[in-house]
């Protein structure tokens, strides 16, 4: 638990950067403690990465039909409600809710996820 | 040459210029915004102070008053430290809007040129059928019933969020959490959705 808090101090010593120092391994730290922005940021990239891999594989399968966007968003919000619920253990309610969490990338992830999905569809299969 | 030969080859290669040309917008907004906003060091410090500003709130909100005659002089602070929050997130859309405007007209500017390279092109197909809006929006100026052709608005349209929205979040550009969320009683228009 020291640890985590000493961690927490040296990422909030650095208020300019968007890169700060960054441990791989409090990802996955049910310990460590999160700032509102951290958590945020790293939200907003499992959600992008989601929505990238999700764009390629139903364009390179490929899949058609609106459900799937109905199917790639279930997906992506089980993955980040597993991920803050159950690996980092945090309480939503520091955060702003289940809402704010779940809100977290969600425009830009749609858009990117449309974007993966349409242009390996054309470009691959026709 | 071969990659150009393979490149024309494929029906919807217009896609990938189009993902391209405004891949380079996104660029360079940022580029413009960066040299009008992001250097300044007025810029800088309003974005200090308004983090500054809501650390110390939401710290202060969580604390609990120990005694009752603290209380009072408590919720005074926590008023006073808001309304600075306030007024610097309103400084700092004021402040954008000046790129905003600029940024706006790049992006007309390239969508005029888009929309004279493709008019009337089917770009993509797209693998749903789409409703409403943006049916509109993805079937805009093409000819024939096909509702799964793509015209190049809504490529285009897809492209500068995904892009510019993670773009702006990759380079630490996007607006401070605290602005956005004191921001809710001032609703200011927000020249990055343009």
């Amino acid at each position: 638990m020291k640890e985590a808090k000493s961690v927490k101090f040296s990422l909030q010593q650095d208020q300019n950067g968007h890169l700060s120092p960054f441990k791989f391994a409090k990802l996955f730290d049910p310990e460590a403690s999160w700032d509102k922005d951290q958590l945020g940021d790293v939200l907003h990239w499992i959600r992008q990465a989601i929505a990238i891999v999700c764009g390629l594989l139903w364009g390179a399968i490929p899949v058609v039909g609106g459900i799937w966007i109905v199917v790639f968003l279930v997906i992506s919000s089980a993955i980040i409600y597993g991920y803050y619920g159950m690996i980092l253990k945090v309480d939503e309610e520091d955060f702003g809710g289940h809402g704010a969490l779940l809100q977290e990338g969600l425009f830009a992830s749609i858009t990117l996820f449309l974007l993966a999905w349409i242009l390996v569809y054309s470009l691959a299969h026709f | 040459m071969a990659t150009t030969q393979m490149l024309s080859s494929l029906k919807y290669s217009d896609s990938l210029t189009v993902v391209g040309i405004s891949f380079c917008t996104a660029v360079v907004c940022e580029c413009i915004s960066w040299i009008l906003i992001y250097r300044t060091n007025s810029y800088k410090s309003l974005k200090f102070s308004i983090d500054k500003a809501s650390k110390k709130l939401e710290t202060m909100k969580t604390e609990n008053p120990t005694k009752i005659s603290n209380k009072k002089s408590k919720t005074k602070k926590i008023d006073r430290v808001e309304t600075s929050l306030k007024e610097s997130s309103r400084d700092l859309s004021l402040f954008k809007f000046k790129s905003g405007a600029v940024v706006a007209l790049v992006l007309f500017v390239v969508f005029g040129l888009l929309n004279s390279l493709f008019e009337g092109k089917v770009v993509a197909k797209l693998p749903f059928k789409p409703l409403g809006i943006v049916m509109k929006m993805s079937h805009r100026g093409l000819q024939g019933d096909d509702s799964t052709d793509c015209s190049m608005a809504f490529l285009y349209f897809l492209c500068s969020i995904s892009i510019r929205t993670n773009l702006q979040k990759f380079l630490g550009f996007s607006p401070p959490r605290g602005a956005a969320a004191a921001g809710g009683l001032f609703p200011m228009p927000d020249p990055k959705t343009n």
